[in-house]
Formats: structure tokens, sequence, C-alpha cells
């Protein structure tokens, strides 16, 4: 739409032609065109003030060279330390494992012996001395049986306590989900701010190692457990 | 099946390798040795001596899968039975390891009784041959 003062001095140009006031007209065009380029100076300020404010926002936002100097390498050294918990719990776990899974065989044969011998005795095929010598075992047994029981007490206690890795990790992960979200939110507001577009992913070709999948039972080309894998290859001929 | 069995294990943590060891100790196996990649299992296997070969995918250095590879390629090891153990579990990722030829896939996190009826399973096959 045309405002009244264009019009107005639209009008006035035309009036000024008509009555042959070549002067009149030309000071009139003038004003015309300086009403023009003012406008356009207006849109260019605005622009301006808009690049400026999303570039300092870009800054403020995200302070990505902040991210990578100081929150990535201190998300490394976390995950490294996840890595040197578990590794420390799991091995604990497993010393524990390896001294009892010993303690346990012991009991399991002695008892086999004196339940046999006990056996023995009930059919009468035992005579007093070899009674006395079982009786002699089963008190060593029972001595025997308390103090193992310590050993595996004390070690499954052991077991427990080794567990608490997953307390001090799990504040660690959630951490470095943290830091995640920031380089996330940031990225998002980079392209934003730069329009970016985003290019498409490169296409692996080759089959290579990716580790432990992430809710696999979303995956189509993902097995969900050993009985998939089982079909898939009794398919190929296995 | 030979209990006496030389078994090499391969995988880059530690704590893998002794769960295993343990297992294969709880089947009746306890002559086991260990490394941490393909790059360290090669020359071993290569040294000879070794009847059974249980491997991680996914390792620094030489991967599980190159390591098989290799294995099919060695005059001397072509024939040796690999079981792979392994968290890789895309489809496509079997399949390759199939075409490779190994013996056995168990997928992590995997159980005593997947282990033992995967080790059965390709000696079974090994002894009867069809």
């Amino acid at each position: 739409m045309v405002d009244a003062t264009r019009l107005d001095l639209a009008n006035e140009f035309l009036d000024a032609i008509q009555e042959g006031n070549e002067e009149h007209a030309d000071e009139v065009l003038a004003m015309i065109a300086a009403e023009r380029e003012s406008r356009l100076f207006e849109e260019i300020g605005k622009l301006t003030r808009q690049l400026h404010d999303s570039l300092s926002s870009v800054r403020a936002e995200s302070d990505l060279a902040g991210i990578a100097e100081h929150e990535i390498p201190d998300a490394k050294e976390r995950l490294n330390f996840v890595i040197e918990k578990t590794e420390e719990a799991a091995n604990k776990t497993m010393d524990v494992v390896e001294e009892i899974l010993p303690v346990s065989e012991t009991i399991r044969t002695r008892a086999g012996q004196l339940q046999e011998d006990w056996s023995r005795f009930q059919r009468r095929e035992m005579d007093v001395d070899e009674f006395k010598k079982m009786g002699g075992e089963l008190v060593d047994f029972l001595g025997e049986l308390t103090r193992n029981s310590d050993t595996i007490h004390s070690g499954l206690n052991n077991i427990l306590m080794a567990q608490d890795f997953q307390d001090i990790t799990g504040q660690v992960i959630r951490k470095v989900i943290q830091v995640v979200q920031e380089v996330e939110d940031s990225l998002v507001g980079l392209i934003r701010a730069t329009g970016v577009q985003a290019t498409p992913k490169k296409v692996v070709s080759e089959v290579e190692a990716e580790g432990p999948q992430m809710n696999a039972e979303d995956k189509d080309n993902v097995v969900n457990d050993q009985d998939d894998v089982d079909d898939l290859l009794s398919s190929l001929g296995f | 099946m030979n209990k006496d069995m030389k078994i090499l294990i391969v995988d880059d943590f530690s704590t893998m390798r002794r769960i295993i060891k343990n297992l294969l100790r709880d089947l009746g196996f306890t002559n086991t040795d260990e490394a941490d990649d393909g790059q360290t299992a090669l020359p071993k296997l290569e040294a000879g001596g070794f009847d059974f070969l249980v491997t991680d995918w996914n390792m620094p250095g030489m991967q599980g899968i190159d390591l098989l590879k290799a294995v099919r390629a060695h005059p001397e090891l072509k024939d040796l039975p690999v079981l792979m153990v392994t968290a890789e579990s895309k489809r496509e990722q079997i399949v390759e390891a199939a075409q490779a030829g190994v013996n056995g896939y168990v997928v992590k996190p995997f159980t005593a009784g997947t282990l033992k009826e995967k080790i059965d399973k390709i000696f079974e096959r090994i002894e009867t041959p069809a």
C-alpha cells in the first residue's frame, strides 16, 4: 500500500510537471528518493543488529572453545576413571570367587566322604575302630566347616562391597552425559546461527566393530540375544 | 573332546579374559593362554600347540575378525577351531564372521551354559564330520 506521504509527494510531482515547473518537480523527485533511501538504511540497520545479536548469543550460550578446552578432556578423564573403577570391582569380585571355589570344592568332597561312611555305619558295615576314626573325622570336618563358612562369609561381604563402583561410576557417567548434552546444544545453536546445512553422513561400507549396541530391540539389523545369533547362523547353513 | 587341549583366549579386557578362563576351567579346560589382541595372538598361534581359539571382535591393534581371517589364510592354522565371543551384534557382522569361517559365535553378555553348548557343538562337529 502506498502511504499518505508518498501519495502526497506523487501528486505534488504530477502537479509540478503539469504546471511546467521543472525545478519543483526535481525537488519532489529528490524527496521521494530520499525517503526510499532512509527505508533501505533502516532495513540494513535492522539486519546488522540481528546479525550482531545472533553472533554474540552464539558466543555467550555456546562456549564451544571452552568446552573443547576444559570439559572434553575432563570427560575423558572421568570415563577413564569409570574403566578403572569397573575393572577394579571385577577383579576384586573374581579374586574372592577364585578364593572361595576351592573352599566349596573341599567342603563337598569331605561331606560326600562322611556321608558315605555314615551310610556304611547305618548298614552295620563298620567296626569299632573305623567308627572311632569317623567320629574324629566328623569333629575335624565340623571345625573346618566353621572356618570355611567364615571364609565364605567374609568373601561374600567383599563381593558385596565391590559393588560400590555402581554408585560412583553412575554419578560420573551422568556428569559426562551432561557435557555431551551441552556440546549438542551448542552445535545446534551454532548451526542455527550460521545456517550451515547438515550434509548426510558418510556411508560406511566395511563391516566395522561397533561395541555393544544400545537399544538393540529397536534396531532391525541387530540381534537381541544368543537365540537370534543361532537362528541367523543356522539360516546360513551352520 | 580332549580336556587337555590348549586354548588361546584373546580379549583386550583382562577381566573378560579372566572370566572366560574361569568358565573354561569350570568346564574342565585348564590348559589356557591369553593375548590382548590379534597382533599379540597371531605370533602365539604361529608358535604352535594351540587346539582352540576363543576371541573377541572389537580390540585395538588387530581386531578379532582380522585375526580370524589371518588364521584361515595361514597354511598351518587354517583348520584351527575359532569361537568368537563378542558384543558385536549386528546381523551383517555375524554374517561376515560366518563367511570368514568362524566355528561358533557367542554374543556378550553370555552365560556359562551358552559357552559350554557352543564349545560342545564345535567339537562334536569336528569329531564327527558330515
